[in-house]
């Protein structure tokens, strides 16, 4: 499956990181200057001496480093076919060979005339090279081992979240209410009804086409309207949208149950959902607007706008409501997390919320069969 | 007593087509083993206590979860009914609610809904009183939109942040909205407690609305000292007893 393996460059601990991530390369200058720095502070005998330090340091660090960022870039899809250990051994190889080069190359800058001997400094900065490098693999490594783990128990809740009782069971009892009647609907419904299950069982890891998300989040809306019929009517747009776009599964899905859940079902006559779909440069965005009950001056409406998302408008006991607004919490929080975790910071996520709509805008970057 | 089993009439309440579809459906398969009449449907409050105020009805299927008024805030307004109905509670998953009927051993049927256990409840409800109004306030602690009265045969409400204050007088309560005055049959103090987030109390008799007060004047019949409230789209000005002096302070 050639199209789920994008994304577990990210997040499985067996493979080296994806250096074409924004994150990742941020990762690595802040580590690399960060020892760096405690280098310079390890040198120094006053702390006046610790910027004279680190302006020697990076005279060295800084080329050697962006040109290692600049090949890992190119290498990456080299990188990325290889075992994870011909992979580390080739990054500290290449750490070393380009510290040396740039070392050689930089003649008197680094070596004025009559200094240290040329091979002991040779060799200590090939070795440098090679311990933040590992240092670094080590980093990134344990770093994915963590978010793996991380990334099982998100989908394990999104399963939770997606088996969201009162959908079940009102959807299961909106099919016995037509199956008399309308038999070929019904078993549209239980279809539906099986692939939005099967969709919430599979691997979160893997990257889904955006056009397999769309037709889901269809499914699910007609099953939201077979119990709302009229209340509930849907308005799609999408801009230049390549299908072939890869998103993480279950995406949109959940914003469209929340729309649903927080808006739409508490309006007597019902109401629209907008969804915009569009590619502005390299970026999907991925827009989820809903009405929702007036937010006025009534007396439980005191909340603010913003991250507090929905006051649930629901004259229900207190407790059930609470529990039912982390419930929505926890299903938008799981679409922040596991965007943080595949998409590190080039991924983003903004709510808005005004007195009668409520409207979510998730920004990732625009990942094509193959990254490569 | 001799008495001809009479059809039982059952009323259904639930914002969701397929979900009364069902209903009638299993309605309709009881009709065989039990003599009943389903005498009409409604998707929301509002209409269900038009509806029921023209066509009486023994039994109302009542759905919890629906837009603008829930079930348990409408089973409330229909014990205003001159003969209110046995209500049975229709829930797909409501944690709270559950516990709370079983607690009171109210009846309730959990969706998808079993034959069986519709037939149960309606045989059940044959015998059962309506639900009292103290219990249902307890499964809701959050306080009702509406105030309901009866008036000329019809449940009329109003809606709560249409009162601008709500006087005491010998045994009823006065509902003053901006057009016209109403009398329910409820106590202040119960009314004080229900709705103390939108209410303050300026005397003995009287809650008034506190997003209304427009403003604080002096004067008053018992004395010049004292204080009276003005409240929006209101001429008549409503005095402050002097224990409650405190919340020109606080509201001036």
């Amino acid at each position: 499956m050639n199209s789920s393996r994008s994304i577990r460059q990210n997040t499985r601990p067996d493979t080296l990181p994806n250096f074409r991530n924004l994150g990742i390369v941020l990762r690595i200058l802040l580590i690399s200057n960060g020892l760096a720095v405690l280098q310079a502070i390890l040198l120094a005998n006053a702390w006046t001496d610790v910027a004279q330090n680190m302006m020697q340091i990076a005279t060295l660090l800084t080329p050697v480093l962006l040109t290692s960022l600049m090949l890992l870039w190119a290498a990456q899809p080299w990188l990325h076919r290889i075992t994870y250990r011909q992979g580390a051994l080739a990054v500290m190889a290449m750490g070393a060979v380009l510290t040396l080069a740039i070392y050689e190359f930089g003649g008197e800058l680094y070596n004025p005339v009559g200094g240290s001997k040329y091979y002991f400094d040779d060799a200590r900065y090939a070795l440098l090279s090679v311990i933040v490098c590992g240092i670094l693999l080590l980093y990134f490594r344990l770093r994915a081992k963590m978010l793996s783990r991380a990334l099982h128990e998100a989908r394990l809740q999104v399963l939770r979240a997606r088996i969201r009782p009162h959908f079940l069971f009102n959807t299961i009892n909106a099919v016995l209410g037509i199956v008399r009647t309308q038999p070929k609907k019904a078993e549209t419904a239980l279809e539906d009804m099986a692939d939005l299950f099967r969709m919430a069982m599979t691997d979160a890891r893997d990257l889904v086409p955006l056009s397999r998300e769309i037709q889901l989040s269809k499914q699910y809306i007609a099953l939201e309207q077979l119990r709302m019929g009229e209340r509930l009517s849907v308005e799609w747009q999408m801009h230049d949208l390549p299908e072939i776009a890869l998103i993480p599964p279950l995406l949109l899905q959940p914003l469209l149950e929340n729309a649903v859940y927080h808006g739409i079902e508490e309006l007597p006559q019902g109401g629209s959902i907008k969804i915009v779909l569009r590619l502005s440069g390299d970026e999907l965005r991925l827009t989820v607007e809903n009405p929702c009950v007036e937010r006025g001056t009534s007396a439980s409406g005191t909340h603010g706008a913003g991250d507090f998302l929905y006051e649930h408008h629901r004259s229900a006991p207190q407790d059930a409501g609470k529990k039912q607004r982390s419930n929505n919490k926890m299903a938008l929080q799981n679409i922040r997390e596991r965007l943080d975790l595949l998409f590190d910071a080039e991924a983003r996520y903004k709510v808005e919320s005004g007195s009668n709509f409520y409207r979510v805008e998730i920004i990732l970057p625009y990942v094509k069969v193959r990254p490569s | 007593m001799t008495t001809v089993e009479l059809a039982l009439r059952v009323f259904i309440v639930d914002d969701e087509p397929p979900a009364r579809n069902r209903l009638r459906d299993l309605l309709n398969d009881c009709s065989d083993q039990l003599a009943l009449e389903v005498v009409g449907e409604a998707g929301n409050g509002q209409e269900a206590l038009d509806k029921l105020a023209e066509i009486p009805a023994d039994i109302v299927l009542l759905d919890i979860r629906m837009p603008q008024m829930d079930g348990i805030e409408l089973a409330q307004h229909l014990l205003k009914l001159p003969k209110p109905p046995v209500v049975i509670f229709t829930t797909a998953y409501d944690a709270y609610a559950i516990k709370a009927f079983d607690l009171h051993a109210i009846d309730y049927l959990l969706k998808p809904i079993r034959l069986g256990r519709l037939f149960e409840a309606l045989n059940r409800a044959r015998e059962a009183v309506p639900v009292q109004t103290e219990v249902l306030r307890d499964l809701l602690p959050e306080p009702r939109k509406n105030l309901s009265i009866h008036e000329r045969g019809k449940i009329h409400l109003i809606p709560i942040e249409q009162v601008l204050y709500l006087r005491a007088e010998l045994k009823y309560v006065t509902v003053r909205t901006a057009e016209r005055e109403y009398l329910i049959e409820e106590s202040l103090n119960a009314l004080e407690k229900e709705f103390n987030s939108r209410f303050v109390r300026i005397h003995r008799n009287c809650l008034a609305a506190k997003a209304a007060i427009e403003g604080f004047e002096k004067g008053g019949e018992e004395n010049e000292s004292g204080w009276m409230v003005r409240l929006k789209g209101l001429d008549e000005l409503l005095g402050i007893s002097r224990r409650q002096q405190h919340i020109v302070k606080e509201f001036g």
